[in-house]
């Protein structure tokens, strides 16, 4: 499992092994300021940094 | 910065149709101030009542709680960007009605959108003035004049709050001012230099960093929290600590009522205990930090590291009180802000409340970082009830929220203003056995 | 007071490590450590005998002691159960809190033992028995007795627990609220000096360890897995099947979105008072990315995306909760066939 979160210190501090920073409290993979293809773009790097981290041996925070 | 508080006792509050203040006896004109509330167009009515100690009265849902004051006409501004204009506050002299208070109802839906309570302004917050409850909050020992305003049904919610926000400053400066031209009971002179006090080899050197707001539930572009600023954005930023304490900081709407008042801005708990301290020969109080805990993980990260780099580089301070507003992610920064603090080697207490609805510890503390160590442990009572008793009086923002209130059978203390506080005021304590 | 106390064979002085395996005999009146416990229990209360166990036999046989211990107590007529201490001794330790628990729970009468803070008994046992903390210094044995009898006391007369500080005994994590005489302000100012100026204070919530957990191995071939998604930022179908409240939830849910391109918002609301909702309501992949999984699915970078996502309300969750939901996801996603997750929080 892959976590991604705002939160980071919370997700480490509770043993989360693979997490991946989120944009925002109200939108972990969005960003209501951006226009919709920014925002799809966006939404496609983190999950891409989750998959990549999926793969990964060991943990994982970035 | 020397700010004198000019205290007028108010044991007593009457309707009258002049406001004055005699002797300890504020006679309010609640037909004055009613036309004064409702220059704002956005208002169609305004409820107005007094409520002194004693009283068998309930009330709610409470938007705000601020203590009475008014700057000593040419000494500054009232609540400088919220009602009057850009001054440094913490200066000159205000006068303080102290004993005395404006309790602003939420008259609109608190609420509303989806019947979330914990949305916008919509805390099912109480003034409880009578019974057991009663006992545990300081401000059932005050004289209150409660507040309803009703905005019109085509108002959007924002701009209900902001009409809020405005008519309860409005009325708490309104009411200040029967104490300019009267001679104060006492006055406190709130002296403190800075971070460049000489003199003061040897004593530790404190900091108090706060978070003025919490970003997870957003501001309205409206709101007012720091000199006017919604806060959205906001990087950590110095303040004195008489600015803090003379209108320059005001509560956000979100979890507004919830263990925050503007009275306890005001009459901020750390703010005058570090100041009693400094006094005492006890530390030197360097200054203040106001920060906002951000829904952003990049600025979470920003915010806490500059607000540690504020106090130790630009307020030399060695020692660091860091407290937050209400929720997880205010709860993160406040850990983050104290593990930088304690890497510039800025000694930290902090300040958790515990919610942990199953009583049980493991679920009260979210993190654990090292040298973080000094943790105050608010509890925000969920384990803490009282019988409510039957009141002759409900003072209350609509029918729904009357009927509520007169026929509740529990007040728990999360729900009455004054027990449950989030600024440090509260005695009550989450104990671990 | 009548008090049966439970010791091992070396404090029995039957033997040390070449006797731990001795089976479990009762004599009368006080052994070995319990003679200092009869005499500080004082005139009126009695150690009216011991049960004295190895350690070895009683770490294999738990239940059995367990019960052999609660027919000593019963038919002694005992008001007291006293164990150890055990100082740093594992087997005596997980023992003592064994029988501690089980005499507690049978009788209702109250039962104490006394550990050091790393014996493995303290963990497994300090959140239902008395434990004082004894230490790991053999010789603190008259201090950790006078502290058994002082607790044992209050307990039987039913008075008033203090708190682990003043009583000595292990925190047992449960939480209880009280005006205290000084306000938050007055504690954080007076726990800061007392830091800065390098005297000792106690934090008000206990410095935990939480456990870690084993890293799981990488996904070797994405394009072979299934991947589900998981959230706590309370996404659900309009009209909330299963009823999340707004926070502490105990329930969640998992929801089929099979043959969608994507999640409508006008399908899903946010039942969660945590964070401001109106962004994932606008468009619910600001939590739940179905789209770009969707989009990875089509072009093959993943095997295949589960087709339903599982959601729960992660706001002020008490651990042992979290813990329950997360084991029950698992166990369902497991069951479905799923490789990997990509869990999103808010």
């Amino acid at each position: 499992m892959a976590q991604v979160t705002p939160m980071t210190p919370v997700a480490v501090a509770l043993g989360s092994n693979r997490v991946i920073r989120g944009w925002g409290i109200v939108y972990p993979t969005g960003d209501s300021d951006l226009p919709p293809n920014e925002e799809r773009d966006l939404r496609r790097r983190i999950v891409q940094q989750a998959l990549d981290a999926l793969t990964t041996e060991g943990r994982t925070e970035v | 910065m020397a700010l004198a508080l000019a205290l007028h006792p108010v044991k007593d509050m009457v309707v009258g149709v002049e406001t004055a203040l005699d002797g300890t006896t504020l006679q309010v004109g609640l037909e004055e101030l009613r036309r004064h509330v409702l220059e704002d167009r956005r208002l169609e009515s305004v409820d107005l009542e007094v409520v002194n100690p004693g009283d068998s009265c309930r009330v709610g849902y409470v938007f705000d709680i601020i203590e009475p004051r008014a700057k000593e006409p040419g000494t500054g501004s009232d609540f400088p960007g919220i009602f009057g204009p850009i001054a440094n506050a913490g200066q000159g002299t205000t006068h303080v009605l102290k004993g005395a208070a404006v309790t602003v109802v939420d008259g609109g839906q608190p609420g509303g959108e989806h019947g979330h309570v914990t949305r916008r302004g919509g805390m099912t917050k109480i003034l409880e003035m009578s019974g057991p409850a009663s006992e545990a909050s300081p401000y059932s020992t005050m004289c209150h004049l409660v507040m309803v305003p009703h905005a019109y049904s085509n108002v959007e919610r924002h701009s209900v709050l902001n009409a809020l926000r405005l008519a309860s400053v409005k009325a708490a400066v309104y009411l200040g001012k029967a104490g300019v031209g009267q001679p104060p009971a006492s006055t406190d002179v709130l002296d403190l230099e800075g971070p460049h006090i000489n003199g003061r080899q040897g004593l530790p050197r404190v900091a108090y960093i706060g978070q003025v707001h919490g970003h997870q539930h957003g501001t309205d572009s409206d709101e007012h929290i720091v000199y006017g600023a919604n806060t959205r954005g906001m990087l950590p930023v110095p303040l004195h600590p008489n600015e803090w304490l003379d209108g320059a900081v005001v509560i956000s709407y979100s979890w507004g009522a919830r263990g925050l008042e503007t009275f306890y801005h005001q009459n901020h708990p750390i703010i005058l205990e570090l100041y009693r301290m400094h006094r005492a020969g006890d530390l030197t109080f360097t200054g203040c930090i106001a920060t906002v805990a951000s829904d952003l993980q990049q600025e979470l990260s920003r915010n806490s590291m500059l607000a540690a780099n504020l106090a130790k580089w630009g307020l030399g301070a060695d020692g660091a009180i860091v407290t937050k507003y209400a929720g997880g992610a205010p709860h993160t920064e406040m850990f983050e802000t104290a593990r930088w603090c304690e890497q510039l080697g800025v000694k930290t207490a902090i300040l958790v409340s515990d919610t942990a609805p199953d009583r049980r510890a493991e679920s009260a503390a979210l993190m654990q970082i090292p040298g973080v160590d000094a943790i105050v442990n608010l509890s925000e009572g969920a384990d803490v009830a009282w019988p409510a008793q039957p009141v002759s009086r409900v003072i209350a923002g609509n029918g729904d929220v009357a009927a509520t209130l007169a026929s509740a059978e529990i007040l728990r203390s999360g729900d009455v203003c004054g027990v449950v506080n989030n600024q440090g005021a509260s005695s009550l304590q989450s104990i671990v056995y | 007071m009548r008090v049966v106390h439970y010791i091992n064979q070396f404090f029995g002085g039957i033997g040390g490590e070449e006797r731990a395996d001795s089976p479990l005999e009762v004599r009368p009146g006080p052994v070995g450590p319990g003679r200092l416990l009869d005499q500080l229990l004082g005139e009126e209360s009695h150690v009216v005998s011991t049960i004295v166990c190895g350690d070895n036999l009683a770490a294999e046989n738990l239940d059995d002691v367990a019960v052999a211990a609660i027919s000593e107590v019963k038919a002694s007529g005992a008001d007291l159960f006293v164990a150890g201490p055990c100082f740093q001794a594992g087997r005596y330790g997980t023992a003592a809190g064994a029988v501690c628990a089980a005499v507690k729970e049978k009788l209702g009468i109250p039962a104490i033992t006394a550990m050091s803070v790393e014996n493995p008994g303290a963990d497994l046992y300090r959140a239902s028995v008395y434990i004082i903390d004894s230490g790991d210094d053999v010789s603190r044995m008259q201090p950790t007795l006078a502290a058994m009898v002082r607790l044992g006391k209050k307990l039987s007369a039913g008075e008033k627990v203090g708190r682990p500080s003043e009583e000595g005994y292990l925190p047992q994590g449960a939480l209880k609220s009280e005006f205290v005489e000084k306000s938050a302000a007055s504690r954080l100012a007076d726990m800061l000096l007392a830091k800065m100026r390098g005297e000792s204070f106690e934090a008000e919530v206990p410095i935990q360890a939480t456990e870690p957990v084993p890293v799981p191995p990488a996904v070797t071939d994405l394009s072979q897995a299934t991947v589900a998604l998981v959230t706590d930022g309370g996404l659900v179908p309009k009209g909330n099947p299963h009823q999340f409240p707004l926070a502490f939830s105990r329930v969640w849910g998992a929801y089929s979105f099979a043959g969608e391109e994507a999640l409508a918002p006008d399908d899903y609301e946010v039942s969660h008072g945590g964070y401001d909702n109106r962004h994932v309501e606008q468009d619910p992949h600001r939590l739940v990315p179905v789209d770009t999984l969707r989009e990875l699915e089509k072009h093959g970078a993943i095997g295949k995306l589960h087709e339903e996502f599982l959601s729960t309300t992660g706001n002020g969750n008490p651990l042992a909760n979290s813990r329950r939901i997360g084991r029950e996801m698992a166990k369902r996603l497991k069951d479905s066939g799923v490789d990997t997750v990509v869990l999103t929080s808010t």
